[in-house]
């Protein structure tokens, strides 16, 4: 018996942090917050344009391969041709492009006299991009199998039904074990007309193979509904669900458009300690903010053209990653004059990411999106300042120490404000700058 | 969501009746405020600031100065052109003639309803909506009434002729109170204007709709409920739907021109997957202001005399 898995990708994600410090223009990149810190993540990756779209879910599936089997309503029925299975790394560089960061600086000697160090003359160093199935009627069911294939590890069908009981019926007579309540969640899809996808492991392709993971499956389709069910997803999952949505878009961002799309918290100071503990910080923080905007929007986490960052976590993603992801708009890249490589900006791709952390309360219809032509950039970003460590031996020095004891305060504050943890603790893990007094004697004779 | 005076003979005002409802209360406030379109004004103002602060809006500063600039420089001068269309000879005095001055505030508040509603990227797309806008009202006139809202006509325009102009209609969210403080500032700039029917009868047959189809697609109630305590709903439902100046006249003819609203927004939301859907309707419906005031019959409203006997 298969145990079906409805659109929710449960998954036990592991803690893990890249510290991998890369130049970047404004300070140093040190840190990035991934998608493996959210317990119960699903990743999908929309790439549309018109009506048009390429929907990738990621398959972070972590039980034993033979008992995974997924639902999923789609607009229109799908031929084989029409599904690709990608690869988790796609996801992957997505993730880690558009991932929140923690940028640094370092405070300079404040008693050297010398021209100031402009930041900003480095700001246009932000680096380029790189480069039929048989046909099957069960009409006292009301089901029909529409199409019917196997394409890498899955097997794959695509129905359409007339009444949920029928469909519920076929799933268990065809080895599907359904969760209790998935006919009254099913109904609704079937009266919009809108078709399943069902998947399961072909088991032998699988062990030839030798797949570690189950890899994410693609599908392109025409239709003007854009949107994402979540209702059914919600039916199998205990608690909050956390879904990462990139979206990729020729115009601009895409909103949500029945409910509210928030920035998170950004551009913010925050102590030097939360470089080691970054993805605790935005774990408290994004919960902070979730409970603070009553649990009900989606978070806007970053919003950029796909042909450049600023400052980079990660390379901006190439010509055959960008396809890859599903962008299936980009032009032929127009050679330079000479023989020199050209190197395409893929200015007509906009990212989005949404994180939505969802229940079934606060969350009752399904996801409706919305692109529009809103090309501001949006990133979440926070920054770490360290004081100037060497010898100050000028009475300059001792306001610097002054200034820095105070911003330090702030940031401590800042912190307890955002993330919700005790001032006191942050107090204790904040290494703050002691003000010596400087005689002012010693600058009489030398 | 805005409003104009425009041209009209003094032979064909009704002067206001004793026993108007709207006409005894509108002698309660006090003086200073002296034309609904001030409280208009006001509300919008406030949303404004609201919104601003509160919703995690990306509304630029100078986007907002565009949109006001546009409008209200477009019927100043479109203003003092029918004025001088009017005379004889022409004077400058025509452009601080209390007609033409009185006018700006109509154009206020279609600047404060773009504000509210359109975003765009660039200062053209904006200034482009609020002359429209406003130029709307002197273009699209039957029997000197003009029959598109001038705000919806803006919209519609920068969505259709530009690249980056478009509504975010989950902006408000879905919060309880919001739905309160709307329904109840709504509700008194209504007894002030008098055009409460539309938005009434809009919300029936909208939710009827709606709920049919919720309770024939066997969704929870709560989907349903969530779909009509959407704040941008509300705002357009009780302050862009009862424009008095350019709906129908008659009590009946609005009760029809509402329905028809609802309708062509469910049709266009539910079966076109339009997220825009309610603006596209008002604008598509709009010029049946014209049948419905050849159907039935009723004296037009002035914002300085209040409302006449219906």
């Amino acid at each position: 018996m298969k145990t079906i898995k409805i659109w929710a990708i449960i998954a036990i994600a592991f803690l893990s942090l890249n510290i991998q410090p890369a130049l970047a223009f404004c300070g140093f990149y040190v840190a990035k917050a991934d998608t493996d810190l959210y317990n119960q993540a699903s990743q999908v990756i929309i790439a549309r344009n018109g009506q048009r779209t390429v929907l990738t879910m990621s398959n972070d599936y972590q039980g034993d391969v033979k008992d995974f089997a997924m639902v999923v309503p789609v607009p229109v029925v799908l031929k084989e041709e029409q599904v690709h299975i990608n690869e988790a790394k796609i996801l992957k560089r997505l993730d880690d492009f558009s991932a929140l960061r923690l940028v640094e600086y370092f405070d300079p000697d404040p008693c050297q006299r010398y021209e100031l160090f402009d930041n900003d003359t480095l700001e246009s160093s932000a680096p380029l991009p790189q480069a039929a199935g048989r046909r099957q009627r069960k009409a006292e069911l009301g089901v029909t199998v529409e199409e019917e294939f196997s394409i890498g590890e899955y097997d794959i069908v695509i129905l359409s039904a007339k009444e949920s009981d029928g469909l519920e019926t076929w799933l268990i007579q065809n080895g599907y074990k359904i969760p209790t309540g998935a006919k009254k969640l099913l109904q609704p899809y079937i009266k919009q007309k809108l078709k399943f996808f069902v998947a399961k492991v072909n088991l032998e392709e699988y062990d030839s193979q030798g797949f570690e993971k189950l890899r994410p499956i693609s599908i392109a389709y025409e239709s003007p509904k854009f949107m994402l069910p979540i209702r059914l997803g919600m039916m199998n999952a205990q608690g909050d669900q956390d879904l990462i949505v990139y979206l990729l878009s020729p115009k601009g961002q895409v909103e949500l458009s029945n409910y509210r799309t928030v920035k998170v918290p950004s551009n913010l100071d925050i102590p030097e300690f939360v470089q080691k503990e970054f993805p605790a910080f935005y774990t408290s923080m994004f919960q902070k903010s979730y409970e603070k905007e009553n649990k009900q929007v989606a978070f806007l986490e970053y919003a950029w053209d796909m042909s450049n960052c600023d400052p980079c976590s990660a390379q901006p993603l190439n010509r055959e990653e960008l396809k890859q992801a599903g962008v299936f708009w980009l032009d032929s890249p127009t050679p330079l004059p000479g023989n020199r490589r050209s190197f395409p900006r893929n200015s007509n791709v906009f990212i989005t990411r949404l994180h939505v952390r969802y229940t079934r309360d606060k969350f009752p219809e399904d996801l409706r999106f919305q692109a529009t032509g809103n090309r501001q950039l949006f990133q979440g970003r926070y920054v770490v300042r360290h004081p100037y460590k060497g010898e100050i031996s000028c009475s300059a020095g001792n306001r610097y120490q002054q200034s820095v004891k105070e911003r330090q305060e702030k940031e401590a504050q800042t912190l307890a404000g955002l993330t919700g943890w005790d001032i006191n603790d942050i107090r204790q893990k904040i290494n703050f700058v002691e003000v010596k007094t400087i005689p002012w004697w010693p600058n009489i004779w030398n | 969501m805005s409003y104009s005076i425009s041209r009209i003979s003094q032979s064909e005002i009704t002067p206001p009746s004793n026993d108007g409802v709207i006409s005894d209360r509108w002698l309660k406030f006090p003086d200073i405020i002296n034309d609904a379109r001030d409280y208009q004004i006001a509300f919008l103002g406030c949303f404004l600031v609201l919104g601003i602060s509160t919703r995690d809006w990306t509304l630029k500063t100078g986007l907002i100065v565009a949109i006001a600039s546009s409008c209200i420089l477009t019927q100043w001068v479109l203003s003092a052109v029918v004025e001088y269309s009017k005379q004889d000879n022409f004077n400058y005095g025509i452009f601080t003639a209390p007609k033409v001055l009185n006018s700006l505030r109509s154009a206020l508040i279609t600047a404060l309803g773009l504000c509210l509603l359109l975003r765009g990227n660039s200062y053209q797309t904006v200034i482009l909506a609020g002359f429209l806008a406003i130029a709307s009202k002197f273009l699209f006139q039957f029997r000197s009434k003009h029959f598109f809202n001038p705000a919806n006509f803006g919209i519609i325009c920068a969505l259709l002729l530009t690249n980056d102009a478009w509504i975010s209609p989950g902006q408000w969210g879905t919060d309880w109170w919001y739905l309160l403080l709307f329904a109840g500032l709504g509700g008194i700039v209504l007894r002030k204007v008098g055009r409460w029917d539309t938005s009434v009868v809009f919300f029936l047959s909208y939710t009827s709709l709606e709920a049919i189809r919720n309770f024939w697609l066997g969704w929870s109630w709560d989907v349903l409920a969530h779909q009509l305590t959407s704040g941008s709903l509300l705002l357009f439902a009780l302050f862009m739907l009862t424009d008095p100046r350019s709906i129908p006249n008659a009590t009946l003819g609005r009760c029809f021109w509402a329905i028809a609203i609802a309708a062509v927004t469910f049709i266009l939301q539910d079966y076109f997957y339009l997220s825009s859907a309610i603006f596209w309707a008002l604008f598509i419906i709009s010029p049946l202001t014209i049948l419905c005031d050849y159907l039935w019959t009723a004296p037009r409203f002035m914002w300085e005399r209040g409302i006449s006997n219906e």
